[in-house]
């Protein structure tokens, strides 16, 4: 089932590859059945996984480098379900808004099928090996994708900025699982096999603390934790739209993914010395950024920096190491990556339908697009943690969980949240929908009418309808991602025997053979 | 660290058997599917959109009143089956809904007035373009209020308590391309999201002293240990109360409700006079358990001593009433009239739960819902027959212009200052001025005299200059009566407005609050004379006073006198005491200046000198390196061939 | 006097020397390529010296392998100086600096 989820993505992108370059239409239908055959299979998996129940369901293994111990090997728990739903979902949305792109068609939607693909391998896969590889697979195409279609002046140095944080962010973690795997002495990297055995021979305290700064900066870079978080949001602006909803919406996701499946439970000490920094850091992304977004005049950076405000969010609720708090964060992954996917999809019409993004040249659209200023109204709603929509049980699990061991930051992120949230939020709708017509906009085309209005709004249904459903009923989320959550914490929260086994690889016995 | 996992999650979620109390649900989903069904289906047909939006919140209205006999009359609690929300950790949140004594009568009024209003819209936005987004947004407007009544525990409260907030933000900003509308509803938005940040860490502190967050089982558990919330009892108490003052607009974050006039009349009267508001007060009532727990404050606060919360909400409750009802004795536009006298009232009754009177507070409340919103339609009534026009001096003389309106109005006044006998007002207010005087706040007694009769000055004042004398513009010549649809709102309204006096209301939530007291009490028309013969003279010299000043400084009067006599407070008055002005130049330049200097960071020194820095020495170091590459074989063969040497020199 | 393995040696480094400094020195690329012959013919001489002083065959059977290899080098090279003329007209170093940037 899971293999089959995996596999639908690339086989799409097989047939794309296939088809002559100037079926444009074929290749759109393909994309758009490929993508929407994954979400009803991400759906079904959805359904079919047992709610309430911890460990891995649904796992599908085989041998691949036996003697170097990289398997095969995906299954899904409470942390990945609702990642892979969002995944196909997004993917889908995205190839929603992409009918009228004429340059290079097909590689536009071999890429784009690449990237789901590739995150959705990195979900699922269990093999940290694979994840990593998943990782990359999707990256490559989404820096293509920005350099072949994407806009503004700045593309190109945009694009390079993003490309080198990630891959430098994506070496870190790298150096990291490759010491994690000689330093473990499990010849694995096998998330299940390799949990276990860290049970049973935990790394020492020293080489906890060395490895544990590699995955958080390191992934975290991905994720864009301050103050590695430059690239984001000129980044995004620069990406076509269709990339920058994958990208922020999803496949950012896989570095906060990737703490809470390895840095978290394989690393104790790891975490009792590197969470209070995480904490502050935190505040960096919470309230800095919610501060570089209340200044921006562009919609595109103002939504990136929200973006990562939202990240900070996250963080915080990692370094409460609660069940609370981190199952609030799983909740936000998913909710935040419907809202960014939503965000840049409307941006991205915006844009289209008005040529800029500069909020001093909008204004007074609602009464030109009432229909897509609906789903703004919507988006931006949900982007200052409105309730009713999924980022609200988030923020509120992280915001409870955190209070007991970061009081201060939590009254710092409500302020955040709360507030800076609101005012920024705010202001972006009282610029670009509210007050009147801009002249020149007076007829700027709103997402059509008959039978094109419910084609053209279904991809921001098909984000915020989601959205709107995990925060009415957030428990559908909750009672699946909890039980993967204790162990986490559990073991996140154990420590170390204080009698160091002698015989336990330490960091000092990683040499180059 | 607490890994606990309560089973809660199994023991709750719907039975699917029907009780009684599952109405609730019912009334809650009505406005909602309503406004579900006009965003997305009906918006183009005008007729269906009044069907199903006044057909929900009038199903609603009636469903309440089930409600209202099987459970608050009983004096019976019960709670309908909750959904799961959110249980993780320790933080258990259901989708639970609470039925008991106060919150059917609040399900009443703010179902009634929705129904009133809405009927009343019905002909007031007839000739808007917006007319279905106008109802598509009441609907989820009462849906969220509903929400807030029926919540049963503090996380839900204020799930409910941000839509709230949300749905006055559209309506308030309807008329968005109006810059001063938009504004008014984005000020709206953010002042409510001030206190809202206070509310959601008092939430916070609750669940992490406790463990909890449902009413009933916190109130239990105050009740055994009145100690239960240590040192920050108090704390607690005033961040609850930062969520009350938000919505319910108390000094300092009352300066969003009167901007908020800019939103339609009729949104004017539901959100801004009978329901939104009175949320605050409604939330300090159903967690008024929190303010009887045990005073106490942390060491840093320590020098407070023997000051409870209650005691600081009573004196910002009675400084807010005095402070609005200054302030509309000079103002001119007759809706802003209206809302200073709502903050005036709402503080009224927030210093009727400081100084322990929640019974008095929800009374005065629920009587003031009535009134209150009699008064804004028939403003709204007023200016729909002066096209547009809501300065008072520019109208006069429109009593005889539009009977049913003056009338109606009249008795909205007489009950708002609190004539005695026959008007609702009268009861309430006298109940709030007993139970000041019965807890020992002589002070805040001898301030709720003198703002009753403020109150009494400046609604005169308002009858006597827009209704007698001589009409004072074009538009109040040709003033007509308004049409059926928006007079009978009126008549029903002023219905309440005195018979709620008869009813024993106040009883009937006094008994809600402390349970047998009623006995002592003394029900009947002259009540308030026979068991608390200070309160109600007292309250009936002041508005006696404050009638006959107004009478004569404005009888025949073609302009105001004020300005003249009192030039400097005056002036004050009229801009507000400058609250504007002075949060302008205060608090927009922090939160701004902060971003400024973030953005100079991220400019500068971020994207500057780290980004472009490790850009700019990457390419220098290239750039040196590339000098070595001559281009020339011979040069490489030198180099290889003396680096080879090199090496077998250290290799030998 | 008998030739040790020491003359054979010192006629190496010799040829060695003289092949250098025909590459350093030279500028015409066939010039080079003929201080390249040299080199490897000294370093062929050596092992052949080496072979029968340690009276073994290896070293023997390794020239046979570094003169059909240079065989076979010595054509590309040629072919490819001659192609760099008919291109460039010119077969001397300082002209042919297109690689710096």
């Amino acid at each position: 089932m899971l293999t089959t989820l995996l596999l639908l993505p690339f086989a799409g992108a097989l047939a794309v590859l296939l088809i002559p370059a100037n079926y444009r239409v074929i290749l759109r239908l393909v994309a758009l059945i490929t993508t929407a055959v994954t979400a009803l299979q991400a759906i079904s998996v959805f359904s079919a996984m047992q709610p309430g129940i911890s460990g891995f369901q649904l796992v599908e293994q085989a041998a691949w480098i036996p003697s170097a111990g990289f398997n095969y090997h995906v299954g899904v728990d409470g942390l990945n379900i609702g990642l892979t739903l969002l995944t196909s979902l997004v993917a889908f949305a995205a190839v929603c808004i992409s009918w009228d792109i004429e340059k290079q068609t097909k590689l536009y939607y071999l890429c784009l099928l690449l990237i789901t693909g590739g995150a959705m391998g990195a979900f699922l896969s269990l093999d940290l090996f694979f994840l990593y590889f998943f990782n990359e697979v999707a990256l490559v195409p989404t820096f293509l994708m920005m350099g072949i279609w994407g806009r503004g002046e700045q593309k190109f140095y945009a694009t390079y900025q993003m490309a080198l944080y990630l891959t430098l962010g994506a070496m870190l973690a790298l150096v990291g699982l490759a010491m994690l795997y000689s330093a473990s002495g499990a010849n694995t990297l096998d998330v299940v096999t390799l949990s276990a055995w860290l049970g049973q021979h935990p790394l020492s305290a020293s080489s906890q603390r060395l490895l544990f700064p590699l995955f958080l900066f390191g992934f975290g870079t991905l994720v864009g934790l301050w103050p590695f978080h430059s690239w984001a949001a000129p980044g995004y602006a620069a990406a076509p739209p269709a990339t920058a909803m994958l990208h922020a919406g999803v496949l950012k996701k896989v570095g906060l993914y990737a703490l809470i499946r390895v840095a978290l439970p394989l690393m104790p000490d790891g975490v009792r010395t590197w969470m209070p920094v995480l904490a502050v850091l935190c505040l960096g992304n919470i309230l800095y950024c919610g501060w570089l977004a209340l200044r921006q005049r562009d919609l595109a950076l103002l939504l990136g920096n929200s973006s990562l405000a939202h990240m900070g969010f996250c963080f915080l609720g990692l370094a409460s190491v609660s069940v609370t708090g981190i199952t609030g964060v799983v909740v936000i992954l998913v909710a935040h990556g419907l809202l960014a996917a939503a965000n840049y999809a409307l941006l991205g019409h915006v844009v289209r339908a008005t040529g800029t993004s500069s909020l001093d040249k909008l204004g007074g659209l609602l009464r030109p697009m009432p229909v897509v200023g609906f789903f703004v109204v919507l988006a931006f709603m949900a982007g200052c943690g409105m309730p009713g929509f999924a980022n609200f049980p988030g923020e509120l699990g992280v915001l409870f969980g955190a209070w007991d061991r970061l009081p201060l930051v939590v009254i710092f992120a409500a302020w955040g949240g709360l507030l800076i949230g609101g005012v920024y939020m705010l202001r972006a709708i009282r610029s670009l929908l509210h007050g009147p017509v801009r002249a020149g906009l007076e007829s700027a085309s709103d997402a059509g009418s008959g039978i094109a209005l419910y084609w053209r709004s279904l991809p921001y249904a098909v984000l915020l309808v989601p959205l709107i459903f995990f925060g009415i009923s957030p428990d559908t989320l909750v009672r699946r991602i909890e039980p993967a959550v204790i162990p986490i914490v559990k073991s996140a929260s154990a420590s170390t025997p204080p009698t160091v086994d002698s015989k336990t690889p330490s960091l000092t016995s990683i040499s180059p053979r | 660290m607490e890994l606990v996992v309560t089973n809660a999650v199994a023991s709750v979620g719907p039975a699917y058997s029907s009780r009684p109390e599952d109405i609730g649900w019912f009334i809650l989903a009505l406005p909602l599917f309503a406004s579900l069904a006009i965003a997305l289906f009906l918006h183009r047909n005008r007729t269906l959109t009044l069907f199903f939006s006044v057909g929900g919140v009038v199903a609603a209205f009636l469903l309440s009143w089930v409600l209202f006999f099987t459970f608050g009359v009983t004096g019976l609690k019960a709670v309908p089956s909750p959904f799961p929300w959110f249980h993780a950790g320790g933080l258990n949140v259901n989708l639970g809904l609470a039925v008991d004594g106060l919150s059917t009568v609040m399900l009443l009024v703010v179902t009634g007035v929705s129904a009133l209003v809405q009927f009343y819209s019905t002909a007031y936005m007839r000739d808007d373009r917006g007319f279905a987004r106008f109802f598509a947004s009441l609907s989820f407007f009462t849906f969220s209020m509903l929400g807030i009544v029926l919540s049963d525990n503090l996380v839900m409260m204020f799930v409910f308590w941000e839509l709230v907030g949300f749905s006055s933000y559209l309506l308030i900003g309807f008329w968005f391309e109006r810059e001063a509308a938009a504004d008014a509803a984005k000020k709206a938005f953010l002042t409510n999201r001030l206190g809202d940040f206070g509310f959601l860490l008092g939430i916070i502190l609750v669940w992490s002293l406790t463990g909890n967050v449902q009413f009933d089982e916190l109130a239990a558990k105050l009740k055994a240990d009145p100690n239960a919330l240590g040192v920050w009892s108090s704390v607690v108490g005033l961040l609850i109360f930062c969520g009350a003052m938000g919505k319910s607009a108390q000094f300092p974050l009352h300066v969003w409700l009167p901007d908020a006039m800019e939103g339609p009349t009729p949104v004017s009267a539901l959100i801004h006079a009978a329901t939104m508001v009175a949320a605050g007060v409604y939330l300090l009532c159903r967690a008024f358990f929190l303010f009887q727990a045990t005073t106490a404050w942390p060491a840093a606060l320590a020098f407070l001593g023997s000051i409870s919360a209650l005691d600081i909400i009573a004196v910002i409750g009675g400084g807010t009433a005095l402070l609005a009802a200054l302030i509309a004795i000079q103002q001119n536009d007759i809706k802003r009239i209206l809302a200073y006298s709502t903050l005036s009232q709402l503080g009224y009754m927030v210093m009727a739960v400081g100084v322990g009177g929640p019974d008095a507070a929800m009374y005065h409340l629920t009587t003031h819902a009535g009134f209150k919103a009699l008064l804004f339609l028939g403003a709204g009534s007023v200016i729909h027959a002066c096209h547009h026009e809501q300065d008072i001096w520019k109208m006069g003389g429109l009593g005889r212009k539009l009977p049913v309106t003056f009338r109606t109005f009249v008795i909205g006044t007489a009950a708002l200052a609190g004539f005695p006998l026959f008007t609702s007002g009268f009861y309430s207010k006298d109940a709030i001025l007993v139970a000041s005087v019965r807890h020992g706040h002589p002070i805040l007694f001898g301030l709720g005299v003198l703002i009753a009769s403020m109150t009494t000055f400046y609604m005169v004042r308002l009858v006597i200059v827009a209704f007698l004398g001589r009409s004072r513009s074009s538009s109040a010549e040709h003033a007509h009566e308004s049409p059926i649809q928006m007079t009978w709102p009126l008549v029903v309204l002023a219905i309440p407005s005195i018979g709620l006096a008869w009813l024993p209301l106040g009883q009937y939530l006094t008994e809600h609050f402390f349970g047998s007291r009623v006995a002592v009490e003394e029900g009947g028309l002259f009540g308030p004379f026979n068991h608390a013969p200070l309160a109600a003279t007292f309250g009936t010299g002041a508005i006696i006073f404050g009638a006959w000043a107004a009478i004569a400084t404005y009888w025949n009067a073609e302009s105001d006198p004020l300005p003249r006599s009192l030039a400097f407070w005056s002036r004050v008055l009229r801009n507000r005491f400058y609250f504007d002005e002075i949060y302008e130049a205060l608090f927009i330049p922090i939160q701004d200046g902060l971003a400024a200097v973030c953005g100079w960071v991220d400019r500068w020194v971020m994207s500057g000198l780290l980004v472009r820095g490790v850009h700019g020495t990457t390419e220098l170091a290239g750039r040196a390196l590339r000098m070595v590459q001559t281009g020339n074989l011979q040069t490489y063969t030198f180099l290889f061939v003396g680096g080879v040497a090199l090496i077998i020199l250290i290799a030998l | 006097m008998h030739a040790t393995l020491n003359h054979y040696l010192v006629v190496s480094v010799l040829l060695f020397s003289l092949g250098l400094f025909g590459v350093l020195a030279r500028r015409n690329l066939l010039v080079i390529y003929m201080g390249l012959e040299l080199m490897l013919n000294a370093a062929n001489l050596a092992l052949v010296a080496f072979s029968r002083y340690n009276a073994n065959l290896n070293g023997q059977v390794m020239v046979f392998f570094t003169i059909t290899v240079a065989a076979a080098e010595v054509s590309v090279g040629l072919a490819l100086i001659v192609a760099l003329y008919r291109k460039r007209q010119t077969a001397h170093v300082e002209d042919l600096t297109s690689l710096k940037l």
